[in-house]
């Protein structure tokens, strides 16, 4: 306790630089902007924003880039609360009492309510993610090829488990960005996989033309011809107040949230979205007046944002400890760390003390940032909302066209992209999940090598996986979820998505 | 009246159906997967060699598609499906291609003004002057914070622009 105490202390000394806190600062403001606007989303946002890090120092890189993770996460709370539009898929179920709330005239208190909520669930998260990610990454210094293997494989499982809509179309997503994976140089055999002679395919295809295509533009597509956005209220700072009332009944949301959050967080998927279904869901079970709910319930605010922003925190478990994303977003991330040298996994928190500790202090840095700057400023934010929608759209993709670029100043990741985004929109269409595809897209040559290289390791002989007691247990849990995920489907019975308001399964 | 058609055209029409169409063309790229993997060698189970992991995923893919297709006689039928975006959705793909086409060859700035003017201009319909101002300004601005501020190498066409 008293070295993690240590360590933070010196995290802090990195966090408070000057340097540092105004790129958390400006990544908070970004990302609240990004969030706000329909069509970029965190993962849209951090993805534009990679190349822009590629000159800066690692441990500013990942603050910038988490800044605008967490600020997203608030900006589409605020497009949600006052217009009904979702800047992000996390912030759906905020729409529903958020919107009803500002309706009726409490879109102060319902805005106040999601930046409390936010706030302590980010700061619980960042205390979760100190005291969980040494603890897992000394833990992981005992896996080998085969428990790698067994814990892709146990992610994936989960990933099928826990997705928001039909089990099915999450694995064969999921499949597919593992085949994406596989495009590339082999690096055991030397072989190139499909890349019928382009040359930029022998690196594999990137995550941040495939993210901001399936993402970004794939959206825009979804979006093109609508109408533009409703008219904006602008609450004064004095309505934003919520009152005793409205404090007592969302403390319960706040704390239910963000530990359910968390825990989801640290699980494949996407996590932030499901928590926040899954939030709601029970938060409507608790109360002693369901009816309220979808009426303006302030607890329908304040779970659902504390359960999402402390599931962007968990996320970051996995991704510092393992150095195995649990979304896309993750993986963009981890791409901004090993762009500049560094390999996320268990040795990182012993090699970088200063980069993990210091990440982990501008994390409480950035929260109150999120807190002081936001509420304040809504009014100054929601202007951005006052662009025309026929202005905005040509700018994005503008702006995904330039990011995409910058990457690796080729435009074969621009042609990724549209491609990428011509396929998500037909696969959004025909109701499939995309996030697993990027997911699966980093995933993939992980588990290819992991694989080989444990059956390298026994002479060809499977039995290696049963034999090792972490990766049994991995595998196990895997089977018995990929199992749960599969009873619906072959028993026609009712899971839990349908307890939570998520689609049904097998559609 | 006309939903209620609808409504009906979806639980009772013929057809094809969405999943049984998405799942025949999982089934579809996984043979194409499995064609194209053919160059590698598979290698064996004890020792597999890099048309292994491709080919067992490509199996995978098949197999869900397949189950996608028998289940999905329930899903809506295709006839129903609704795509008002579409075309709007083809011009900005296909202004993206322009784009991207021309990045390399005549500068960033150029580029994006020309694609934002078409946007803008031509599909938005909106006012000349404001047009121009919003053409010019994203584009030497966006160049100016990510190329000059940033140091992002930005493409510059032959006139030097």
């Amino acid at each position: 306790m008293v070295d993690t105490f240590n360590s933070l202390m010196m995290g802090f000394s990195v966090a408070f630089q000057p340097q540092v806190l105004m790129y958390a600062f400006f990544g908070c403001i970004i990302g609240t902007l990004v969030g706000m606007m329909p069509g970029l989303g965190p993962l849209a946002g951090i993805s534009l924003l990679l190349p822009a890090t590629f000159g800066l120092n690692p441990i500013i890189a990942i603050v910038l880039l988490s800044g605008v993770y967490y600020g997203a996460m608030y900006g589409g709370s605020t497009t949600s609360i006052l217009m009904r539009i979702p800047g992000e898929a996390a912030s759906v179920m905020t729409c529903v009492d958020g919107y009803a709330m500002t309706q009726q005239g409490r879109a102060g208190p319902a805005l106040a309510i999601a930046a409390i909520g936010s706030f302590v669930a980010g700061t619980l998260g960042v205390i979760g993610l100190m005291l969980m990610a040494p603890t897992l990454a000394s833990f992981a210094l005992r896996f080998g090829p085969p428990e790698y293997t067994a814990l892709l494989l146990m992610g994936l499982f989960v990933l099928a488990y826990m997705s928001g809509g039909s089990m099915l179309k999450t694995l064969a997503m999921a499949v597919l960005g593992l085949l994406l994976g596989m495009i590339g140089i082999d690096v055991m055999s030397g072989y190139t996989h499909f890349s019928f002679d382009i040359v930029e395919l022998g690196d594999g295809v990137g995550i941040v033309p495939v993210a901001v295509g399936l993402f970004g533009i794939s959206e825009i597509l979804m979006t093109a011809g609508q109408a533009d956005p409703p008219k904006v209220q602008q609450p004064t700072l004095r309505q934003l107040v919520p009152t005793k009332a409205d404090l007592k009944l969302s403390v319960g949301p706040i704390m239910r949230g963000s530990l359910l959050g968390f825990m989801i967080g640290i699980i494949p998927g996407s996590a932030h979205i499901i928590s926040s279904f899954v939030s709601y869901g029970i938060e409507r079970r608790l109360s002693k007046h369901p009816e309220r709910f979808g009426n303006g319930a302030i607890e329908g605010v304040a779970g659902p944002e504390s359960a999402n922003n402390a599931a962007a925190t968990g996320a970051f478990v996995p991704m510092l400890a393992l150095g195995i994303p649990t979304g896309p977003v993750t993986a963009v991330m981890l791409a901004a760390i090993m762009v500049h040298g560094i390999l996320p996994g268990p040795m990182l928190i012993q090699q970088q003390p200063d980069l993990f500790w210091g990440f982990v202090a501008s994390m409480y840095v950035g929260n109150v940032v999120l807190l002081v700057l936001n509420l304040p400023m809504v009014g100054l934010f929601v202007n951005l909302l006052r662009i025309p929608y026929a202005y905005l759209y040509p700018c994005i993709l503008a702006f995904c066209i330039l990011g995409c670029y910058s990457v690796s100043n080729s435009t074969m990741d621009v042609w990724i992209m549209l491609v990428m985004g011509g396929i998500g929109y037909i696969l959004r269409k025909f109701g499939y999940d995309l996030a697993p595809v990027a997911l699966g897209l980093v995933l993939g040559p992980m588990l290819e090598l992991s694989l080989r290289q444990s059956l390298a390791m026994s002479g060809g002989d499977y039995s290696i996986f049963v034999q090792r007691p972490i990766a049994v247990t991995m595998l196990v849990l895997g089977l018995v979820l990929l199992g749960l995920a599969l009873k619906p489907l072959i028993f026609k019975s009712k899971d839990w998505r349908s307890s939570v308001g998520l689609d049904d399964p097998i559609d | 009246m006309a939903d209620v058609s609808g409504q009906q055209g979806t639980a009772h029409s013929g057809g094809l159906r969405s999943d049984q169409v998405s799942g025949g063309v999982l089934i579809a790229l996984a043979a194409i997967v499995v064609w194209f993997n053919r160059e590698f060698p598979v290698g064996t189970l004890a020792d597999p060699g890099p048309g292994y992991v491709p080919l067992l995923l490509a199996c995978c893919l098949g197999g869900i598609g397949l189950v996608v297709v028998f289940m999905g006689a329930r899903t809506e039928a295709m006839a129903t499906m609704r795509w008002p975006e579409a075309t709007r959705a083809l011009i900005i793909l296909l202004a993206c291609v322009a784009a991207t086409f021309a990045l390399e060859r005549i500068g960033y700035r150029l580029t994006t003004a020309a694609f934002l003017v078409f946007f803008l201009g031509v599909i938005e319909r909106k006012h000349p002057l404001s047009v121009m101002l919003v053409a010019a300004g994203f584009s030497l601005g966006s160049f100016y914070v990510v190329g000059t501020l940033l140091k992002v190498p930005l493409p510059v066409g032959p006139w030097g622009f």
